[in-house]
This record gives C-alpha cells, sequence and structure tokens, in this order.
C-alpha cells in the first residue's frame, strides 16, 4: 500500500511540475518532438535509398564468359557448378544466341553482322543471384571464385555501378547516424537543462521533503517522470508531424520520385514499429535528460 | 533522548562555532536554548537533525550515534524528528491540509489515511477550518501552528524549534509556545531555541545557555526564571 501510495505521489508530483512550469517544460517537449520529427524523416529516407538499391540490385546478373573451345557438355558442367557455388540460376548463352540478341539489339544496323567470317561472341553464362549475395562485398568474392574456375574467361557484373551505389548508401548511413548523434545529444543537454530549471524553481519544496525525511529517490523520483513524459509527449507530437507530413506532402513526393523508385516504390514515414521506436527513443532522450540533470543539479 | 559528548563544529577558516558540547536531554523533556545571535543555537539544533555534521564528538539521538550515520541512513533519522523554524517553509501554493499532508507523502501513508490524520494535527493545533486556505491567506501564527502540525503529523519523538516565534507578536507567541507545552505534555521531546528571556521566564523550563559556541550553564526552569528576573 505505501509503494502504491509512493507511486501515485512521484506521478502526482510530476504532472504538477508540468503544469507549473509550462514554458519550460514546452520547450523540452518541443526539442525532443523536432529532433524526433527529424529522426523519422531521416529512417524513412534512408529505407527509401535502400528501396532504390534493392530494386537496382534486383537487376544485377553476373555474366560469364566461357572459353570457345568449350563444348556444351563442359559449358553444362560448369553450369551446374556455378548454380551450386551462387545459389541462383544459370542460363547458358552459346555463341549464336548471343549474336542472334546482338542483331536483335542493334536493329537495322544488325545487318552487319551477317558479313563476319566467323562469330567472334564467346559462349556465356549469365547467373541470376539471389537477393541475399547482391551486396558488393558478397559479388565480388563470388566473381573471384567464378573466374577460378577452368574454362572461365571473364566475369562481369557491373562493379563500378554496384560498388558507387554502395558508397553512397554507406555515407549516407553513417552521415544520417551522426547527424542524429549531435542531434541527440543536443536534445538531451536541452532537456537536462530545462529540468535542471524545473528543480530549480522546485528547490523549496525539496527542501521541505529533505526536511521531513524525504530519501533520495523519493525527491529525485518525480523529475524522472518528468522528463520520462517530456520524452513521451515529445515522441507523441513528432509522430503526429510525421503523419501530418505523409498526408499533406506524401502524395506530392511520392510523384516527384516515381522516376527514381517507381510508382509503387514510396515507402510509408509511419510504420507500427518505428512508431514504436519513436516512442522508445523518446522515453529515453526525456530519462537520459532528466538523469542528468538530477545526477548533476539534484545532490541530496 | 539526546546525548552530546565534547563535540566541536567548525568551519574551514573560521572560529568553532560550538565547542566542547556535553548535554543529554531525557525523554518527554523540555528544553530551552538560549543565547545572543551567533551564539551557535541553531547550529547545534541542525547537528541533532543531520542539517550539518559535528567535526568532533559523539551524538546519540534515541540511542543511535549519529556522529557516524550513513548518509542514506538520514531521511530515516529525520523521520524522527520534526523541525519548526521561524521563517515557515511552508509551501505557498499548496492548501494547508496538502503542506501538512506532505510530511505522509514522504511516508507513503496513502491519501485517505493521510487525510484522517492531518484533519486529527490541525484539529489539535485549532486550525481545522482552515485546512483549504493557502499559506499566505493566514496570519504569522496561523502559518507557524502550520508547520508545527507538519512537524507532528507523523509522530515524531522529538520536536526542535529554531525560534519559533521570532515573527510573531506577543500574542501569537504565547499561542504558539502554549502549543509547544501541549505537545511536550503528551509526551514529545522538545527543544526550543530562542533569545527570548520573557519566555523562559514564564515558562519556568530547563534552559541552556550558549555563548560563542560554549554551553555557559544549564539550569533548572526555577533558577533559569529567576535568573532571568534578575536580570
Amino acid at each position: 500500500m505505501s509503494a502504491l501510495a509512493k507511486a501515485a505521489y512521484f506521478w502526482r508530483s510530476a504532472a504538477s511540475g508540468l503544469r507549473h512550469a509550462p514554458f519550460v517544460h514546452f520547450i523540452a517537449v518541443t526539442t525532443i518532438a523536432i529532433a524526433l520529427f527529424s529522426a523519422g524523416l531521416a529512417q524513412a529516407m534512408g529505407r527509401m535509398v535502400d528501396a532504390l538499391i534493392g530494386s537496382l540490385g534486383g537487376e544485377v546478373q553476373v555474366t560469364v564468359y566461357l572459353s570457345p573451345e568449350l563444348d556444351e557438355e563442359g559449358a553444362e558442367v560448369l553450369r551446374e557448378r556455378m548454380v551450386a557455388a551462387s545459389g541462383g540460376r544459370a542460363t547458358l548463352v552459346t555463341p549464336r544466341a548471343a549474336l542472334a540478341r546482338l542483331e536483335k539489339e542493334l536493329g537495322d544496323l544488325g545487318e552487319a553482322l551477317a558479313h563476319l567470317p566467323e562469330n567472334p561472341l564467346p559462349p556465356s553464362l549469365e547467373l541470376e543471384v539471389p537477393p541475399e549475395r547482391r551486396t558488393p562485398g558478397a559479388l565480388k568474392a563470388l566473381a573471384q571464385e567464378l573466374r577460378a574456375m577452368p574454362g572461365v574467361t571473364g566475369v562481369d557484373y557491373g562493379e563500378e555501378a554496384v560498388e558507387r551505389l554502395s558508397a553512397i548508401s554507406k555515407a549516407l548511413r553513417y552521415g544520417g547516424w551522426v547527424a542524429f548523434a549531435v542531434v541527440l545529444l543536443a536534445t538531451v543537454v536541452i532537456v537536462s537543462a530545462t529540468l535542471q530549471l524545473a528543480i530549480y524553481a522546485r528547490r523549496g519544496e525539496i527542501e521541505i521533503q529533505k526536511l521531513v525525511g524525504a530519501t533520495d529517490r523519493f525527491v529525485k523520483a518525480p523529475f524522472l517522470i518528468e522528463g520520462f513524459l517530456q520524452g513521451l509527449l515529445g515522441a507523441g507530437v513528432a509522430l503526429l508531424g510525421l503523419l501530418t507530413f505523409e498526408r499533406l506532402l506524401g502524395p506530392g513526393l511520392a510523384s516527384l520520385f516515381s522516376f527514381l523508385v517507381g510508382s509503387g516504390g514510396m515507402v510509408p514515414l509511419l510504420e507500427p514499429d518505428i512508431a514504436l521506436e519513436l516512442l522508445a527513443a523518446g522515453c529515453a532522450l526525456g530519462l537520459g535528460g532528466s538523469f542528468i540533470a538530477v545526477g548533476r543539479f539534484l545532490r541530496v | 533522548m539526546i546525548q552530546m559528548f565534547h563535540v566541536y563544529k567548525a568551519y574551514p577558516g573560521d572560529p568553532p562555532v560550538l565547542s566542547d558540547i556535553n548535554l543529554h536531554v531525557q525523554k518527554g523533556e523540555f528544553v530551552f536554548l538560549t543565547g545572543p545571535s551567533g551564539a551557535g543555537k541553531t547550529t547545534l539544533m541542525k547537528l541533532i537533525f543531520c542539517g550539518e555534521k559535528a567535526t568532533k564528538g559523539q551524538i546519540l539521538v534515541g540511542g543511535r550515534n549519529i556522529a557516524r550515520i550513513r548518509e542514506s541512513a538520514v531521511p530515516y533519522l529525520r523521520r524522527n524528528i520534526g523541525v519548526v523554524f521561524q521563517d515557515f517553509k511552508l509551501l505557498p501554493h499548496r492548501t494547508v491540509e496538502d503542506n501538512v499532508a506532505f510530511a505522509l507523502d514522504v511516508l507513503g501513508v496513502p491519501r485517505t489515511a493521510a487525510r484522517e490524520r492531518v484533519q486529527r494535527m490541525l484539529k489539535l493545533v485549532g486550525l481545522q477550518h482552515k485546512a483549504g486556505s493557502l499559506p499566505l491567506k493566514l496570519s504569522g501564527g496561523e502559518q507557524q501552528r502550520v508547520v508545527i502540525a507538519r512537524a507532528l503529523v507523523n509522530d515524531p519523538t522529538i520536536l526542535l524549534a529554531d525560534e519559533p516565534t521570532g515573527n510573531l507578536d506577543p500574542a501569537l507567541t504565547l499561542e504558539i509556545m502554549d502549543l509547544l507545552m501541549d505537545v511536550n505534555a503528551r509526551g514529545t521531546t522538545v527543544m526550543v531555541a530562542t533569545h527570548d528571556t520573557s519566555l523562559i521566564t514564564r515558562y519556568q523550563k530547563r534552559t541552556l545557555r550558549l555563548e560563542r559556541g560554549f554551553i555557559v550553564s544549564d539550569e533548572d526552569g526555577v533558577k533559569a526564571a529567576r535568573r532571568m528576573a534578575a536580570g
């Protein structure tokens, strides 16, 4: 009963703290909301880049050029080995089929190919790599393994394009994390400063609490709850902001970027797991700020 | 109830505030602590409720040596000691009832039980009809009575009052002193710091006189009153 009464007191005291210093808490809630709103947007952007890489990655095809001396039986053996090595699918393209494809691609100019004394194109295997092996590292390792096979004269998988795209994605991700860390730190500092003001405003109350026998934890608990509530409120405002942003600007952005990600490629700004993550981040921010504030300022 | 053995208190760079204090206050006793401003009355009281730590010496409160008390144990000691100050220390935005209940919140007493105890205490100090008022709407004497109610609401064994009538006119002073006498009559050990010698003459209780940090006299009520009357 006593613990329940104390818990009730902590929450009442925290709520009263929010009511009695609305401006100070407004600043903290707004700061948390802006930080989480930005984080939510950045995360949606990251997911959009991922989707873009995924969609481009779907077109990643590894072409393995085979020695012209290799007969069909030898090519089939190689095909089976490559399927086993890559875990994907492999299609044998004979020199004749390759020439026919080239002729078709060249259109009117394709007729010129008929005058060649012999077919210059080597036989090849077109490998469709499963999604989990489409990363630059995995593709590079696969290419090396394939190159080492007897009868293989070359491997091409658009190495440069894949690596550039991956570098851009990595830069965006790391840049995002660094920016997020800076915003996070600034937010914790601001939340902590606002709570220090709140503690200062209630120093008379704290003095009396100490006189009548309050423990350190008893004095600190309402301020920690205040920080938690600030975080929760800030996260709530950020979620509302993201929802509003999606409603108002989502359709416009989707049409703007449809050339990149396709008509159905826009990722939603808010998914339940992300909303939960943002709520948890808000509470952690508020609690973190209040921990610092009570630790530094409330030496009871 | 309160024992001090060769207690000293000094702040770095200053002469000692208290020197070689030895005293023994019995359970249920009423003691005046008197002396000029700066004699060390407030510091001596602070030592009892661990508002300050003694530089040297031993202090026993309720049989417990508080000179060596852990920081974390201080709040539990304070729950047995009610403290009343000259400047009241009331929360201006809370009602009289909430101010008194504040001491019970710390103990985790449920609201309904707390309300009953607060009402009982307000009745004792004659303020039951002011339960819903804000402290600033009350007279000085009434505010001090609220403070006494808050100090007594969790049934402490000791009540320390530092110049409790310092801000009050003579009529209110007697009102508060009578209340403290009532509290003492109910078994609470009471120590009152005052430089108002008329109170010592009137109430005739054991009186400790402090001067420049030393106890210069420790007299029973009659003797102290006689000396005060003689000037």
